[in-house]
């Protein structure tokens, strides 16, 4: 071991990232004009944080404790409507509950608190109802554990599914409308009005879990994890741990939709469906099913992806490179076979279950220079064995084109039909590379 | 009395065999690999959207041919690429790997539609009015029953008789055990995703009959449903999942009748939480005993 | 069977324990008794219910008719309900009345500790943490305060590292507190696990076959070890073991279990002497 930093030193640095990575999503947010293509790096950095913290909460679950939960977001849609529900200014109640007659709840905690005690009331009415929202949800939560808690691994995976599915329902019902206004959307509702916002919210709760996992607690979750008869043997209330990890999972999952409402500016039930709590497992795993670190680079990756490097995949041209395939729909597909291929081939994810240190970060750096004066003859040594792997792929490809320009033919014949068959093709074709 | 309720029951009576041919794969496959296979429900959903794109150039019949050897396609490439190489990693990854290969397929569904509801083809002859009792109803309401039944007697003679019926029962008491025994375990796996898949694609059929439109997200739900269906009934049990789906069916139709449309969805989860409680192994299930 | 003969206290009691898995008695009737400071060994062969046995005393399962006392007090019991009333087929079904379940965290708050026969390490955990979580229950600071490491929690971490230390410097674990768990060769996981049932300061200690797969240097190693844990943390010890050497070293009296029934038991001498015990080890004339 040379030279590791100082405990002080570690303190210091982190510190200073922290501040400095703040002052320039402040700064950033407020100069750079809406019209930048740059204005999509703060929408990345705010939509990525929410994630971050949603992910975080799941990988507490799924990650720590070994809880396949995939309620996560039900809980968010539960803290997404609370929070707006509890912050539309008075004035816009007959424009939003404009079925339900205003609706019935005619106040926002916002003005109110706004008109007592000025700009602070503003921010405290924002966060008591954001923090009332996570509440809500770890008192919804616990009372699902109570009966869920109980199952199996895959059971509990089904039920909490459909547990969110029930709350999705319950918030489109019309007889609730004068509250969650049926299945019209909630708007108008207070905003942040800097990206900070939420990276400063998701930041503190993102630490408040690494100290959870750090403490006794987390290591009486992992205990749970890594085998479950063990710690009960051990003195360990699996029912208490486990409903203490849900309880506090879905608090968090609960103030990310809060969150997730604001940056929105409107919500809806409809997209809290099952997709969406896929895309955050998908987001727990590309980072590491284990790793906070990961899940925070991992919701960072995929919204810039989703959002911002990959968009181009939707409008016809990307990287230059410019195709008829790429129309509206297709970022998404080539998403999902990346995704495919980390499940598949880099199953431990970015980080796996290691967790971020400025020791290991430095070492990392140190490593750089002789990893690219090796470079070279590495590049060599890859390149060497991927033109034999393509030689003896090259007979697998000349079949595949065989099939694919039969289909175009069949295509250019008038039928729409074949855009369809690549389905089968990719999945064969990335079947032959793993092998 | 019973003529405002029969067209429901009856209603439920044809979406309950639907769901039974789904969850046949579910709990076959659980039974089997123990995975939910949650892309289940997203073939059942190709499989409806290739029909629509086939009937363009073939005649209904021979869509429908093609469709199952589509849906059966798919679903073993399915197993073979996302989870035969995960068989020995642990249940969670497998099931992350499922996942995966549900978001796939949606989102290919998404980008062949463009995100519009397909109009899935009119069957003529599931079209025909029939009527029984009082009630008017469509031929599919009255063939879907007769067709779930028979299908699932052939299946049930297929697994009680035949050599790979008794392979697949050896396989999920004891996959390895029986792997020592020298059963071919892959061709066990596959022939358990082609019928599965061959069942689901007939199911899509009958489904989307009922509904005039179809799009990527139409998997979803009576995937999970039939999934709940399986579970219900005791997952790992053919007539388990089929009796448990006729319930469900039924059950969903007369809330719909009582006017509570908006929980018909929701009712399935409250009664698959309840079964979890009370009978953890469903109505046909077998206990199963951790070893300390 | 004759009555033993031990003045000291009865630390763990089982009376008529048995467990019918559907129509299978796994356990069959079984009376057993251990002594403070006493060592007591459950042999039989594969297949007997020896480990079903340990997991009706730990609340794994529920026996389905019998009691099981520690410290003088009942603290499980069952008869044979439902279904069972009639599929029953063991002795004694009328005797118990009650039903009191206890779940296995709660028997260890008890002071029954246990180790497994199939090693069952926190495989993601280091070495100490694995002993730290069997500390955890110990702990009194709330979920809150531990996450907000307050002056307490930090106190109690402080303890509990630093008592899990002295423990792993006991059981020569000391150099290998921060390997992961997993990483230990065999027999230093056996000790692990040993030294994990110890923090949580049971009175009484299960083993699960504590010596399988060690040479007989190794077994007579683990025999001394067991016994000096025994005098330093004045335990009572029932253990499950297959290795005679060890059995016969240590034991101050033995049961014998063959097809869950309990065929003798006494002082090794007695053990080794008995026909029946022969019998099942060996095979019989047939």
């Amino acid at each position: 071991m040379e030279n590791t930093l100082s405990k002080k030193t570690k303190n210091v640095l982190t510190v200073v990232a922290i501040a400095l990575f703040l002052i320039l999503v402040y700064i950033g947010d407020i100069t750079i004009s809406p019209g930048s293509s740059w204005k999509m790096m703060i929408t990345v950095i705010e939509k990525g944080s929410i994630f971050a913290l949603v992910a975080a909460s799941m990988n507490l679950l799924n990650g720590f404790t070994g809880l396949f939960s995939l309620g996560q977001a039900g809980f968010m849609l539960i803290g997404a409507y609370t929070y707006a529900i509890f912050t539309i200014p008075a004035k816009s109640h007959n424009a939003v509950y404009q079925y339900f007659d205003g609706g019935l709840i005619k106040w926002s905690l916002v003005e109110i608190l706004e008109d007592k005690i000025g700009i602070v009331g503003h921010y405290i009415g924002m966060l008591i109802p954001m923090i009332g929202a996570g509440l809500l949800v770890a008192v919804i939560a616990f009372l699902i554990g109570i009966p869920v808690l109980r199952l199996k691994s895959d059971y509990l995976a089904i039920a909490t599914l459909g547990f969110a599915e029930i709350l999705r329902a319950f918030f489109q019902w019309n007889t609730l409308g004068p509250v969650t206004n049926g299945s019209n959307v909630l708007r108008k509702y207070a905003t942040y009005d800097n990206a900070i916002f939420p990276v400063v919210v998701s930041g503190i709760c993102i630490a408040i879990i690494l100290l959870l996992i750090n403490s006794t607690y987390g290591r009486a979750f992992r205990a749970i994890r890594d085998d479950e008869i063990a710690a009960e043997a051990m003195g360990v209330n699996l029912f208490k741990h486990k409903e203490m990890s849900f309880v506090i999972s879905s608090f968090f999952a609960g103030i990310s939709g809060a969150l997730l409402a604001m940056f929105q500016t409107t919500i809806n039930a409809t997209p809290f469906n099952t997709v969406m709590t896929y895309e955050i497992l998908l987001i727990v795993v590309i980072g590491g099913i284990g790793s906070i670190t990961g899940s925070i680079i991992g919701a960072f990756l995929f919204t810039a992806a989703s959002e911002w490097w990959l968009r181009g995949l939707d409008a016809g041209s990307w990287l230059g490179i410019n195709s008829s395939l790429m129309r509206p729909g297709f970022r998404k597909v080539v998403f999902a076979i990346l995704i495919m291929l980390v499940v598949l081939f880099y199953a431990q994810g970015i980080m796996g279950s290691r967790e971020f240190s400025w020791d290991s970060f430095l070492a990392w750096i140190k490593g750089r220079p002789e990893a690219i004066k090796t470079w070279p003859a590495r590049r060599k040594a890859k390149a060497a064995a991927k033109k034999e792997a393509r030689a003896t792929k090259a007979a697998a490809r000349a079949k595949a084109k065989a099939a694919k320009d039969e289909g175009e033919a069949k295509k250019a014949s008038g039928e729409k039909l074949f855009t369809a068959l690549p389905v089968s093709d990719e999945v064969m074709v990335f079947g032959k590379e793993g092998k | 009395m019973i003529n405002t309720w029969l067209p429901y029951i009856l209603a439920g009576i044809a979406v309950g065999g639907q769901y039974a041919l789904i969850a046949i794969g579910y709990t076959m496959v659980y039974g089997i690999l123990r995975l939910i296979n949650f892309a289940h429900g997203d073939v059942f959903m190709w499989a409806g959207l290739i029909m629509v794109y086939l009937v363009t150039i073939l005649p209904i019949w021979a869509s429908i041919i093609v469709v199952i050897i589509f849906a059966i396609l798919l679903g073993t490439s399915i197993e073979k690429v996302a989870y035969r190489p995960l068989r020995s990693a642990p249940r969670m990854s497998i099931m992350i790997s499922a996942i995966g290969v549900s978001y796939l397929l949606q989102n290919f569904a998404l980008y062949i539609t463009g995100g519009l509801t397909k109009t899935y083809p009119t069957i003529k002859w599931l079209q025909k009015s029939v009527k029984i009792g009082s009630a008017s109803t469509k031929m599919v309401t009255v063939i879907t029953p007769i067709l779930t039944i028979v299908l699932v007697v052939l299946l049930v003679l297929l697994i009680q008789k035949t050599k790979i019926g008794m392979a697949m029962r050896a396989v999920s008491r004891d996959f390895e055990t029986s792997s020592l025994m020298g059963i071919d375990i892959n061709r066990v796996i596959t022939v358990t995703f082609v019928i599965g898949c061959g069942l689901a694609a007939i199911g899509s059929v009958l489904y989307f009959s009922n509904y005039t439109g179809i799009q990527p997200m139409s998997g979803a739900m009576p995937g999970l449903k039939a999934f709940v269906a399986a579970v219900f009934g005791g997952i790992g049990s053919v007539p388990g999942a089929v009796v448990g789906a006729f319930i469900i069916g039924v059950c969903e139709n007369l809330i719909k009748g009582a006017g509570w449309t908006t929980f018909s969805d929701a009712f399935t989860f409250v009664l698959l939480i309840i079964i979890l409680m009370v009978k953890p192994t469903g109505l046909f299930g077998e206990k199963n005993i951790d070893k300390v | 069977m004759a009555e033993k003969k031990d003045n000291r206290e009865v630390v763990l009691r089982l009376s008529d324990i048995t467990m019918q898995f559907g129509g299978v008695v796994a356990v069959d009737n079984l009376n057993l008794d251990v002594h403070k400071n006493e060592i007591v060994g459950l042999i039989g062969p594969n297949g007997a219910g020896k480990t079903t046995a340990f997991n009706c005393i730990t609340g794994v399962y529920e026996p389905t008719n019998g009691a099981v006392e520690i410290n003088g007090e009942v603290v499980i019991e069952n008869y044979p309900q439902g279904k069972m009333k009639d599929a029953y087929k063991g002795k004694n079904q009328g005797k118990y009345t009650k039903a009191l379940t206890m779940l296995p965290d709660k028997v260890t708050k008890l002071g029954v500790a246990r180790t497994f026969q199939n090693i069952r390490l926190f495989k993601g955990m280091t070495v100490l943490e694995n002993v730290m979580v069997a500390m955890h229950m110990n702990q009194s600071e709330s979920v809150f305060g531990a996450t907000f490491r307050s002056k307490k929690a930090r106190e109690e971490e402080k303890t509990m590292r630093e008592e899990a230390m002295e423990l792993l410097k006991k059981v020569d674990l000391y150099e290998n507190r921060n390997d992961m768990a997993t990483s230990l060769p065999y027999g230093k996981q056996r000790h692990l696990e040993i030294a994990r049932a110890l923090a949580t300061h049971p009175s009484i200690l299960l083993l699960d076959e504590p010596a399988a797969g060690m040479n007989p240097q190794e077994s007579d190693d683990l025999m001394k070890f067991i016994g000096r844990i025994r005098d330093e943390f004045d335990l009572s010890i029932l253990m499950i073991e297959h290795h005679m050497q060890v059995i016969m070293g240590i034991c101050e009296h033995i049961y014998v279990l063959n097809y869950g029934g309990q065929i003798a038991d006494g002082t090794p001498e007695e053990i080794q002497a008995n026909s029946a015990v022969i019998e099942a080890y060996l095979g019989g004339d047939e």
